[in-house]
């Protein structure tokens, strides 16, 4: 700069004081507009990132935990997860969900597998089945601690043997013991979930994917996983290929992203007939068999288990039911769910009071991509739609964090650009230092001013580890602020938002695309802006109830009340008391007409075991109470929890060698498409049998017969490695760069000429 | 021609200039950057191997080193990152997910910038052999035996393979501006085992 500015100077010389004045303010003039063409530089380096799907979804470590791990000894060999089957069942308000994976042992010594998967965190699961070769496991649920003994006793017999255990309450892990060379692993779990209610709109997500979670201090739990014994922590000869499972410091072994084709089918039963059904991000086939029934499947077959599967269906009436009722008989006892929309009552005359909202914003190295892109959409939509009678605030966290203003100011126009550009500024790196953030968004400054309603609006992937901590902050410090989740990105932690959003008493949104931050902001701020409905309260007239949850949350507008209630007999009704922003409401549901639903006793238990553990973190009951209560509800009800496991050992006989198995004995079924011969091999058929069921599932067929091969032989295509973007833009931008000074050289050189000094 | 007719003629080159520098600016960073981080990860990983436990190369740093490489005929060295996320080839080469450690059986793919770390790839020549040291310090020798060009979600990397082998990955063509689908794979196989 400094040359142009000395063949400048002499012209410049001559010029009048005011001149001068002139001069300098178009200089400043000419340095804005640069400035901001740098920030439009900026913003098109992150675009450029986010072109890269793969590194969206490939990250540290998360592969390598989400695949199979066999174990030998003498270290560990990674098995090809060759395919997983999702079977979902709707039948009302409830989603039985059976997935089926499928591995296969490729070495030539007896292996030990495990793996960990992530599920719904509403999900109860209960039941475990195995084919290790051709023996079939029947998993029973047993103590934490008592299922892995029995497992590591069959383990040492040489028996088979698996094990379901939880780490987190939507991680879970599988262990599978003594699979023979060459042996396929065939494992199905399946789980019971309620159906997610929004407004108009019913939903089921099916998380395909956990991000990395990263750590900022040793977690315990991921040294508890390994050092129990079974070999994990010992192994000395080559420690590398797990280290990063058993070295806390570095990442939770609770991480899983692999690539594997995934099979998807749902079967729709909503009890109403359907009108919209719609996949939000994977292509689908849709077959109406009737009104109320959809079968829902994916257009091109498998798809790489990449981003979380979500699909929606509405009512083909123009409204919602607004209450649901189901009840199902198990033992001496009947189980009953209940869904009640409040209606959304405009507030007639009365202004809404003015709200104080606390935007934070994580832009953490996990954020990177395109969920930086959704997160500070989702956020610039949030400031466009403050009110000017409103306060806010905008806070961001790495492992460092800023606080835009040093307390809340008006949303006026300048505060909201100046909120704007810092927003729009923000790159995605570091580390996730969650907890800071929630602390300095909870500081409330203005406690006495009750004229306004303080909501903490969090946008984070949640992708962390001390899960614990972020929930203790938000119980100890929450006052009179409500907090707002919004899982931001394919694979949010949706066990941490959802929880996170109980304990502040707000809600959940999850934008899983760029597409639906519009449509999810719109409901967010229909909530933020509309009074919930609070002081809720249900009463049985005659029947004795243990109602979960015990303490009724507040609901926002469009959101359902959803209650389990266990009862003695199914009689008389329920009543529900709450006010509507200041009116009160009630509604009363006659018990005996409620409908016969599926697995109620299970969300029932899995719904009480979340209480306790909220009693936990809360402190309302001490640990031993609270684990005392989990652990009576999960035996009984057969759940795998924190301190549940599911255990299989070799139950069914293992066949006489030689005799061929039928399909029709094994109990549990095949994914459509996987052909039973195929896979096993065994029965002396044609293999060219017209029992290939989807010619068109091209990625499954091709794995299926590789199964066959009895020694590992090269895999054809579908397993290949996908290679990264390796290319930067340095060289580009430094020609583009030297070309833009010679222009601006030769310029300043023809002007020159011109000027007649 | 008075002198504040100067003034737009003066603004567009100025403005052109500032533009230029900062772009040049911003393509010099990437290269620093992947040099700097070079040190850091040097340090980084010598202490990895003295302590046995992965050692981050900066606070706040979302990798960690996991290998490193060398090709002795060359003099060309770079530590090798875990993962291969765009921010982790900023600083160094990646460990391509779902793909074995160095020494084991099956393929060990790394991947890297062509304009940065893996400038030296071109030079490699059939025979050459490149050493991998992994973090728990044991280093393998391998001989460069193949090389091919293929589409990034074609690679026809088979990590089953039977044999120990290894890929190293890059943008290709090595001189193009812009980057594309193809990538050039140097492929490798184990001739001496860990040491």
């Amino acid at each position: 700069m400094t040359i142009y500015d000395a063949c400048e100077s002499s012209p410049r010389i001559r010029l009048s004081r005011r001149m001068r004045i002139a001069v300098f303010f178009l200089v400043e003039g000419v340095l804005a507009l640069v400035i901001g063409f740098a920030a439009l530089f900026l913003s098109f380096d992150s675009a450029w990132s986010a072109e890269q799907p793969q590194h969206a979804v490939l990250r540290p470590s998360e592969a390598r935990s989400g695949s199979l791990r066999l174990k030998t000894d003498d270290g560990y060999a990674d098995a090809t997860r060759l395919g997983i089957d999702v079977d979902l069942t709707v039948s009302g308000p409830t989603v039985r969900a059976r997935v089926t994976q499928i591995f296969r042992n490729p070495t030539k010594e007896w292996m030990e597998a495990t793996y960990v998967y992530p599920l719904p965190a509403g999900g109860a699961v209960d039941t475990l089945k195995m084919v290790v070769g051709n023996r079939v496991v029947v998993g029973d649920i047993k103590e934490k601690q008592q299922a892995r003994a029995i497992y590591e006793q069959a383990r040492q017999n040489g028996q088979k043997a698996a094990l379901t255990e939880q780490e987190r309450p939507n991680i879970f892990t599988n262990s599978v013991a003594n699979i023979g060379p060459g042996e396929t692993v065939l494992v199905q779990i399946e789980y019971q979930e309620p159906v997610q209610q929004n407004g108009n709109e019913f939903s089921l997500r099916v998380p395909m994917v956990v991000g990395p979670r990263y750590n900022p201090k040793p977690v315990v739990q991921s040294v508890d996983l390994r050092a129990d014994g079974n070999g994990w922590g010992a192994a000395n000869t080559d420690p590398v290929p797990d280290r990063d499972r058993i070295t806390p410091e570095v990442l939770d072994p609770a991480t899983n992203a692999p690539i594997n084709p995934t099979n998807i089918t749902v079967r729709l039963n909503a009890g109403f007939p359907l009108g919209e059904v719609k996949s939000h991000h994977h292509q689908v086939k849709i077959e109406s068999p009737d009104s109320a029934t959809r079968v829902i499947k994916l257009a091109e077959g498998p798809v790489p288990a990449d981003s979380d599967f979500e699909l929606s269906w509405k009512p083909a009436a123009e409204k919602a039911p607004s209450v649901g009722l189901f009840r199902e008989h198990v033992g001496n006892s009947d189980y009953l769910l209940a869904f009640v929309t409040p209606p959304s009552v405009e507030q007639a005359q009365q202004k809404p009071l003015p709200r104080e909202v606390i935007f934070v914003i994580d832009n953490s190295g996990s954020m990177g991509g395109t969920s930086i892109i959704q997160a500070k959409a989702s956020l610039m939509y949030a400031l466009g739609r403050l009110q000017p009678a409103d306060r806010f605030n905008v806070i961001r966290f790495d492992d460092t964090m800023d606080v835009l203003f040093p307390a809340p100011v008006a949303a006026n126009s300048g505060n909201i650009g100046t909120a704007t550009s810092f927003v729009g500024a923000l790159q995605a790196r570091g580390g996730t230092e969650m907890v800071p953030a929630m602390r300095a968004a909870l500081s409330d400054t203005n406690r006495d001013d009750a004229s306004y309603v303080r909501q903490v609006v969090f946008l984070t992937d949640g992708a962390i580890g001390n899960e614990q901590q972020l929930f203790e902050t938000i119980s100890a410090l929450r006052g009179r602020s409500r907090v707002f989740m919004v899982g931001i990105g394919s694979a949010p932690n949706t066990y941490l938002m959802t929880r996170a959003a109980e304990l502040g008493r707000g809600t959940f949104t999850h934008i899983g695309s760029v597409e639906q931050v519009d449509e999810r902001m719109r409901d967010l701020f229909a909530k933020l802006e509309n009074p919930a409905v609070t002081g809720l309260s249900a009463k049985f007239s005659e029947a004795t109830a243990d109602l979960t949850p015990s303490a009724l949350p507040d609901v926002y507008r469009d959101e359902p009340l959803v209650l389990a209630a266990k009862l003695d007999k199914l009689a008389g009704s329920v009543e529900i008391k709450g006010r509507i922003g200041d009116r009160p409401w009630s509604v009363t549901l006659p018990l005996a007409n409620a409908a016969e639903g599926k697995g109620l006793s299970k969300l029932w238990a899995r719904r009480k075991i979340a209480d306790a553990e909220v009693a936990r973190t809360t402190r309302q009951a001490s640990p031993e109470d609270a684990d005392k209560t989990i652990l009576a509800l999960a035996l009984e009800h057969q759940l795998v929890t924190r301190l549940t496991s599911l255990v299989a050992v070799d139950k069914t006989p293992s066949r006489p060698a030689g005799e061929p198995l039928k399909l029709a004995e094994l109990p549990i079924n095949l994914p459509a498409g996987w052909d039973f011969a195929k896979v096993f091999g065994e029965r002396p058929q044609q293999p060219a049998a017209p029992t290939e069921r989807r010619a068109e599932a091209g990625d499954g067929k091709l794995q299926v017969a590789a199964l066959k091969r009895p020694v590992p032989v090269a895999t054809p295509s579908p397993g290949t490695v996908q290679l990264p973007k390796t290319a930067t833009d340095a060289e580009l931008k430094m020609i583009a760069g030297m070309i833009l000074l010679a222009i601006s050289l030769l310029l300043l050189v023809f002007n020159r000429r011109q000027m007649p000094n | 021609m008075t002198k504040a007719n100067n003034m737009p003629r003066l603004i567009t080159p100025l403005v052109l200039a500032l533009l230029g520098l900062i772009l040049f600016g911003q393509g010099t960073y990437i290269h620093a950057k992947a040099l700097l981080a070079q040190v850091l990860l040097e340090r980084a990983f010598a202490r990895t191997i003295a302590t046995g436990h992965p050692v981050k190369p900066w606070s706040w740093a979302d990798t960690w080193p996991v290998a490193k490489i060398e090709v002795e005929r060359l003099h060309a060295s770079t530590i090798v990152l875990a993962g291969s996320s765009g921010q982790a080839l900023a600083f160094g080469p990646g460990h391509v997910e779902q793909t074995v450690d160095a020494g084991e059986r099956g393929v060990a793919v790394y991947s890297a910038h062509r304009d940065t770390h893996f400038r030296f790839l071109k030079d490699v020549a059939i025979g050459d052999e490149i050493d991998v040291t992994r973090s728990d310090g044991k280093t393998f020798r391998y001989r460069a035996d193949g090389s091919s060009i293929v589409r990034f979600d074609q690679s026809g990397i088979d990590p089953l393979t039977d044999r120990h082998e290894l890929v190293l990955s890059t943008c290709w063509p090595f001189d193009a501006l812009t980057s594309g689908p193809e990538r050039y794979l140097l492929h490798a196989t184990l001739i001496e085992p860990g040491s």
